[in-house]
């Protein structure tokens, strides 16, 4: 047995295995559509609005509607601390407006 | 067959380091003949095996194999004469250490695709013709000396060219072993090979199977028929 | 063609015996390598699959939420707001949503009590609908165990079960204790007519943007989250710029790259009198470079399909079970969820390509300058 055909056959096995994998998403996928839309039908009737990944703190439960754009969170001293936290991110529009919602004319008065 | 016409080569050219080791050397070398280069250490004889075994270029003059030129080509196809024309055994054998006899001997075979079954039974056959066929799954680094020359006699010819170039092939024998060297290059000879080696061993340069022995002194020739 | 295949496989033939004389350190070096690619794909795998069932399953939640802010904290929303916004053109549906938190002194987890929007899913007085992690960490011993909150000390609040919602749902719903009004309002002594915010069903999703300019006006401290911004929020969540999983592994593959490098190009004296003996009995420097192209290939592609389909393994038939720890950080609820299997090829290509590719460029590069040098070296 050369030594190449042991390792070929390995490395066929590998990619039968990745194909394997990719085959099994597929099959998967209508059970799980079916799954998600439950869960989505769940969402709609509670009115929920976030993933319950994270129940540790407050703005890590419910990211998308944290105070995210207050600068402290409990009290000044009160870095990041939840070890979730590291995984949110930063508010879509940044922390600041860039304005503040007066015409000019009315700055001018 | 191998004609070498005015060859010069130069070391490290333009430089103060600048060493001459060859100066203007004119050679033919017989077909089917054992000739032998001898002379002391530094007097060019290993730089002209090279130049004739298409391992370096010469810095000026022509080599021609069969009347064809090959001191001009691009590495490419100096590679490819140097292929199809020479084996080589050197003169600390050179065979790959971890490897086994075998893997050692097919080397040479490797980069021209051939058939891998056929070229590992050209290899036992060669094994077997120079005694050391029970050897062949052995690693190369349990090996005596004189069987390590065998094994590197056998990659040298497992493409089946037609010159051999053995570089100080005895230095590390003893005398029988220097001997059963010469008995081999014989049968060799035999087969219809061409042998050129280099050696300042005087039991080469006496021996009965030797052809020509071709005297250098620092980069040229001192010729004497043997 | 055959002599072309027969001449790589013989080049290939070498390279592995060549690799194979230093078993150990190679297999070693290909182990690691395989461990740093499985965490990277696992992490990607991992994190495309949640992106996506956030994508999907968040489809549902509220177009837009209104929240009141007193001194820049959420705060209760009045009810009688529900009736100004009501009158906005383009507003289908308006509905104050009460939710609120309960820490669990028994256990130190923390539930999400909420009131369905549904009304039809609100269960009846006296009981509530748990989430799936709920009969877990409160090891309620049987199906219809009824559940008790404990809000100060000598306080018994209890709850009957009326049901269970199926761990399917887990990702969103683990820790929800659902209750009606009536309940929730008691509970936390709420006074009538406020809600923790109001969300808005919008008929026309192109209104948005009028829709909430207008309630800006009307309630200039209110602070207005679409559902487009939820999406993004998951959509960026674990992002390569926000996970920490990506850093780790990104100093791990940093870390390997320097080993395989001091590796691969720490051409050592023997590496290069062996490519000396190559080239002088015939091998020309293409042979040389594809027999060193076989070694990086064989080496970083063995090690790319162990890592992937380890990791495929990993996210998806054991739950992404080694990320659990730190996904679950202090909490004491972490749902019992499974992903939807799938493989993104980009991703996957991607990968690939980040992977394999500089391992066999730090193997050849070096190589290059020992494969042209002269054969004739050797004989010197």
């Amino acid at each position: 047995m050369r030594r190449t055909s042991i390792v070929f056959g390995f490395l066929a096995a590998g990619t039968a295995m990745l194909a394997l994998a990719a085959l099994h998403a597929r099959i998967a996928a209508a059970p799980e559509r079916a799954r998600m839309a439950r869960s989505a039908a769940l969402v709609r009737a509670v009115g929920l609005t976030d993933l319950a990944l994270f129940t540790e703190a407050r703005f890590t439960r419910n990211p998308a509607l944290a105070d995210l754009q207050t600068a402290f969170q409990d009290a000044p001293m009160s870095f990041e601390h939840f070890p979730s936290g590291t995984f949110a991110p930063r508010p879509a529009a940044g922390f600041g407006r860039g304005e503040l919602r007066f015409g000019p004319e009315e700055v001018a008065r | 067959m191998i004609s070498v016409q005015s060859v010069c080569k130069t070391y490290n050219e333009g430089r103060p380091s600048a060493l001459t080791a060859l100066d203007g050397i004119d050679l033919e070398i017989a077909r089917n003949a054992l000739t032998v280069f001898k002379g002391p250490s530094g007097s060019g004889k290993t730089t002209l095996l090279s130049i004739i075994s298409c391992m370096a270029r010469p810095t000026s003059g022509r080599v021609l194999i069969d009347g064809r030129m090959v001191s001009g080509l691009p590495e490419r196809f100096l590679t490819l004469e140097r292929r199809r024309t020479f084996g080589f055994v050197f003169q600390r054998f050179n065979l790959i250490r971890g490897l086994t006899v075998l893997e050692n001997v097919l080397l040479p075979a490797a980069p021209l695709g051939g058939e891998p079954r056929a070229d590992a039974k050209r290899a036992l056959a060669r094994l077997e013709m120079l005694g050391i066929a029970g050897k062949a799954g052995e690693r190369v680094e349990f090996l005596s000396g004189g069987e390590a020359q065998r094994a590197a006699i056998a990659r040298a010819l497992i493409n089946d060219p037609p010159v051999l170039i053995a570089d100080e092939p005895t230095a590390n024998l003893d005398t029988e072993l220097a001997h059963r060297f010469l008995d081999i290059v014989a049968g060799l000879r035999a087969e219809g090979r061409t042998v050129i080696m280099t050696s300042h061993d005087p039991r080469i340069w006496a021996a009965e199977q030797v052809d020509r022995v071709v005297s250098m002194r620092d980069g040229r020739l001192e010729e004497n028929a043997a | 063609m055959t002599s072309w295949l027969r001449r790589q496989r013989a080049l290939a033939e070498y390279t592995l015996a060549a690799l194979a004389r230093r078993r150990i350190k190679n297999t070693g070096l290909l182990l690691i390598y395989a461990v740093v690619i499985f965490v990277v794909a696992s992490a990607t795998l991992f994190a495309t699959a949640l992106r996506k069932e956030a994508e999907v399953v968040l489809a549902g939640a509220p177009e837009l939420i209104v929240q009141n802010l007193v001194m820049g904290r959420h705060d209760m929303i009045s009810g009688e707001v529900i009736a100004e916004i009501d009158g906005i053109r383009g507003v289908a549906g308006i509905k104050g949503r009460l939710w609120g938190y309960f820490y669990d002194r028994l256990n130190g987890a923390n539930y999400t009590l909420m009131v369905p929007l549904d009304p039809d899913m609100a269960p009846p007085e006296g009981q509530a609908i748990i989430g799936e992690s709920l009969p877990r960490v409160r090891e309620l011993p049987w199906e219809t165990a009824p559940l008790f909150l404990s809000r100060y000390p000598g306080d018994l609040v209890r709850f009957d079960i009326a049901e269970r919602l199926s761990s399917e749902s887990a990702l969103v719903s683990t820790d929800l204790i659902l209750l009606n009004e009536a309940d929730f309002r008691a509970f936390f002594e709420l006074p009538e007519n406020v809600y923790t915010d109001i969300a808005l069903s919008i008929r026309n999703p192109r209104e948005i943007d009028t829709i909430v300019e207008k309630i800006g006006r009307l309630l200039p401290n209110a602070r207005l989250v679409t559902r487009d911004e939820i999406a993004r929020t998951y959509q960026k969540l674990f992002s390569w710029r926000e996970g920490i999983m990506v850093l780790l592994a990104g100093a791990s593959v940093l870390a390997f790259v320097i080993f395989a490098s001091e590796k691969a190009s720490g051409l050592s004296a023997e590496e290069t009198r062996e490519i000396g003996i190559l080239k002088a009995i015939g091998w020309d420097t293409g042979d040389v470079i594809a027999m060193k192209l076989w070694e990086g290939g064989l080496i970083s592609f063995s090690a790319f399909l162990l890592g992937t389909v380890l990791a495929y393994l990993h996210v998806f038939a054991f739950d992404a079970g080694l990320f659990a720890s730190v996904l679950k950080g202090w909490s004491v609820i972490y749902p019992d969820f499974a992903l939807t299997p799938g493989i993104d090829g980009l991703q996957l290509t991607a990968l690939f390509f980040l992977t394999v590719l500089p391992y066999v460029a730090a193997t050849i590069v070096p190589i290059w300058r020992a494969a042209t040098a002269d054969p004739d070296q050797v004989m010197r």
